[in-house]
């Protein structure tokens, strides 16, 4: 038995989105399951079926979580509310 | 299932029973025969719906018993749109119908009355169910009423994941070999006699046919559906105790049974019958 983990998108454009998982012996029967839990009362128009031993997981705290200051990396610190509103004069927008 | 069951094309106008027919001479009232097919295909859903859903709780695996579970219900489901038809045609209601009607009055075929019995024995009833349903519906897809072939479109539909999720436990089963293998096997070797009572000819068949409300007789279905499975039951080494004669028409190497098949109903089929007619009962006649 493996876990293979479901998304599900429900209108056509939207982004798939994770739904949940299922426990199957076989990728076929993971889909009826992922059929089953994710969309039976026509709440999908897609699904992804994974296998979760596909999926790369990335959670170490060094490369996701850095210890040193990053606040020059953040766009906080740059005020555009100024310009924004220069330029929205210049245009003569609302 | 292939192109067999296609006997008349899709461009054949859609003429209600209701209305005299044009293409048939001395338009005979089939409303009888009419209503005797509607209430087997519904009894046949719904007496398999209520079995099935005897594996809600204690099914192999969780998914499983969810996935069979709703299996069940869409069966019930089936049941309930033809219920209604026959409703209209002869002035009832669908609740009345499903469970107002004493054990001899349901007209379901001798598949149904087994109990749930093991898992292997439910997958194997479900998948000769649902072939020879699919086999069923391919036909009356055709129906020159339009309501009976508005109906049994959509239910197309919907045993098309049916007959995928039994043919996949059909084939697990019979690879895992051991006494998964002979579960299965003596499941239908116990069952097939009983499966060919869903296509037992009606009383009033001809006039069904007359007038193109039934597009083939149920006879010919049974041998496209018999067509349709056999190379899965012989390529799993599973029983299909049949003898294909040169024009690929099936006979059986079991003696037929000598009655409908449809009449009378076993001990079982009772004591399912008290279960869920047991609401219904205590209120004759109440609002839901």
């Amino acid at each position: 038995m493996e876990v293979y983990e479901v998304f599900r998108q429900e209108r056509e454009g939207e982004p798939m989105r994770h739904a949940g998982n299922v426990l199957a012996p076989d990728r076929e029967l993971a889909t009826h399951y992922a059929r089953e839990f994710y969309s039976r009362r026509q709440e999908s128009i897609r699904l992804w079926v994974v296998p979760r031993a596909a999926i790369e997981q990335v959670d170490d705290p060094d490369l996701l979580q850095p210890p040193l200051d990053r606040s020059f990396k953040k766009p906080a610190g740059y005020v555009i509310k100024d310009k924004l509103d220069a330029a929205r004069v210049r245009g003569r927008m609302p | 299932m292939g192109s067999g069951f296609e006997i008349r094309g899709s461009e054949w106008p859609r003429i209600s029973p209701r209305t005299p027919n044009p293409l048939a001479s001395g338009y005979p009232e089939p409303r009888t025969a009419f209503a005797e097919l509607l209430l087997t295909l519904a009894d046949d859903e719904f007496v398999l719906g209520f079995w099935d859903s005897e594996w809600t709780g204690i099914a192999p695996m969780l998914e499983e018993d969810v996935a069979f579970s709703s299996l069940a219900q869409d069966e019930i489901g089936h049941a309930r749109v033809l219920y209604e038809l026959l409703a209209e045609l002869i002035g009832d209601t669908a609740d009345h119908i499903a469970y107002g009607r004493q054990p001899a009055e349901y007209r379901h075929a001798r598949l149904m009355d087994h109990p749930r019995t093991d898992w292997a024995f439910s997958i194997a009833r479900r998948f000769l169910y649902d072939t020879a349903d699919a086999a069923r519906l391919a036909v009356l897809a055709h129906s020159l009423d339009a309501p009976l072939a508005g109906i049994v479109g959509k239910i197309r539909r919907e045993e098309t994941y049916h007959r995928m999720h039994m043919e996949a436990w059909m084939q697990r089963l019979a690879a895992a070999g051991g006494a998964a293998h002979e579960r299965l096997s003596n499941a239908l070797e116990t069952l097939w006699p009983d499966a060919l009572t869903i296509f037992t000819a009606l009383d009033g068949e001809e006039e069904l046919l007359n007038v193109g409300i039934l597009p083939e007789p149920l006879l010919g279905i049974q041998q496209h559906w018999l067509g349709a499975i056999a190379p899965l039951l012989q390529s799993l080494a599973l029983p299909f105790p049949f003898r294909e004669s040169g024009s690929g028409h099936y006979a059986p190497t079991f003696p037929l049974t000598m009655d409908s098949g449809r009449t009378a109903h076993s001990d079982d089929f009772r004591w399912l019958w008290n279960e869920f007619t047991m609401v219904y009962r205590a209120e004759p006649g109440a609002e839901w």
